[in-house]
């Protein structure tokens, strides 16, 4: 009674699930912040760049030389005027895209998204299915050949 | 219909073969520069020796600018590859060391075991340079033109084949050039 129920349920529940992650997703990156101080903004790229001479580590977390030294370059560059963009900006031209810790390729957040919705989408339709009663169309019709054998076989049983 | 559902396997499974391939083929550690084909950064910075090198000097001949340390084990056999280039190539191409995350006193000591270089070794006391060429650990090196572009980063240490293909590669360019 419970299996019908969840398989005649499954793809709302999924379409909700997805809508709230949505959501989430939405209120995450669009909730306003109060405008940090210049330390924080400081600390903020910090945590965003790799230490170039590290295992897995970032600027903010070094106590490495570089690290240091790239510290004193973004507080140099916030005291100069330049944005916090304009300072990651500074490092990705020279490292590359391999010194910032979160990609900044739109693909590399969509795929992964991309797969785990194509998934919800395929599991939905799969349980949506398997719940589905079968067309009585679908039955395979028996032959005349094969009642004709399957009487034979009886009255040779009955003989 | 049951056929096109078997099709989906090697959809789904050939991309993720390839992507896993092509990511375990790779050092993770070599990181690619963002400098290829652009002007190599401007210095100025003191050598071992006392004198100031810039990079308007470095002009008119291909450079190897070679990032390196005394406590870098491969380091050393990279130092008697460049040794070797410094002696076939002589005044055609500049050699250039930039001294890692290390004390004079320590490169010194590492000069004078493994071979005087004749090239200068530039002083980089808080790494500025090296952040501004975008390393992450010695050995690296770069070769940069005649006019002051960058055109190979080496990862690793520099051998004598890798110098005579890049250096080669960049002294061809130059006499092509001149050529046009």
């Amino acid at each position: 009674m419970a299996e019908p129920m969840l398989r005649r349920f499954a793809f709302p529940i999924a379409l909700g699930a997805l809508l709230a992650l949505g959501g989430l997703v939405a209120v995450i990156l669009l909730r306003p912040g109060a405008a940090p101080s210049q330390a924080e903004l400081a600390h903020q790229i910090a945590a965003d760049l790799r230490c170039p001479d590290c295992q897995g580590l970032s600027v903010a977390d070094s106590s490495s030389a570089s690290a240091t030294e790239i510290r004193r370059q973004i507080d140099a560059q916030l005291s100069a005027g330049r944005s916090a963009d304009q300072v990651k900006q500074s490092f990705v031209d020279r490292y590359g895209e391999w010194i910032l810790l979160s990609p900044a390729a739109p693909i590399a957040w969509l795929l992964p998204v991309g797969v785990l919705l194509a998934a919800i989408v395929m599991l939905a339709l799969w349980i949506g299915r398997a719940g589905r009663p079968e067309r009585p169309g679908a039955v395979p019709a028996v032959s005349e050949m094969d009642r004709a054998r399957a009487r034979e076989e009886a009255e040779a049983l009955d003989a | 219909m049951r056929a096109l559902r078997w099709l989906l396997v090697p959809i789904v499974v050939v991309p993720v073969v390839l992507l896993l391939l092509h990511g375990f083929s790779r050092d993770p550690a070599a990181i690619p520069s963002a400098l290829i084909g652009k002007p190599m950064p401007s210095f100025s910075l003191v050598t071992l020796d006392g004198r100031t090198v810039s990079t308007a000097e470095l002009r008119g001949k291909p450079v190897v600018l070679n990032f390196w340390a005394s406590w870098c084990p491969s380091c050393v056999d990279e130092h008697a590859a460049l040794l070797d280039a410094s002696q076939r190539y002589g005044t055609s191409v500049q050699i250039v060391g930039v001294l890692y995350q290390d004390t004079p006193d320590g490169a010194r000591t590492f000069e004078a075991r493994y071979g005087e270089p004749r090239w200068p070794t530039l002083l980089d006391p808080n790494g500025s340079l090296a952040i501004d060429f975008g390393v992450s650990g010695p050995p690296e090196s770069y070769v940069i033109d005649a006019n002051g572009i960058v055109r190979y980063k080496q990862f690793g240490p520099l051998t004598q084949q890798v110098i005579a293909d890049q250096v080669g590669r960049v002294l061809s360019a130059a006499t092509a050039g001149r050529g046009d």
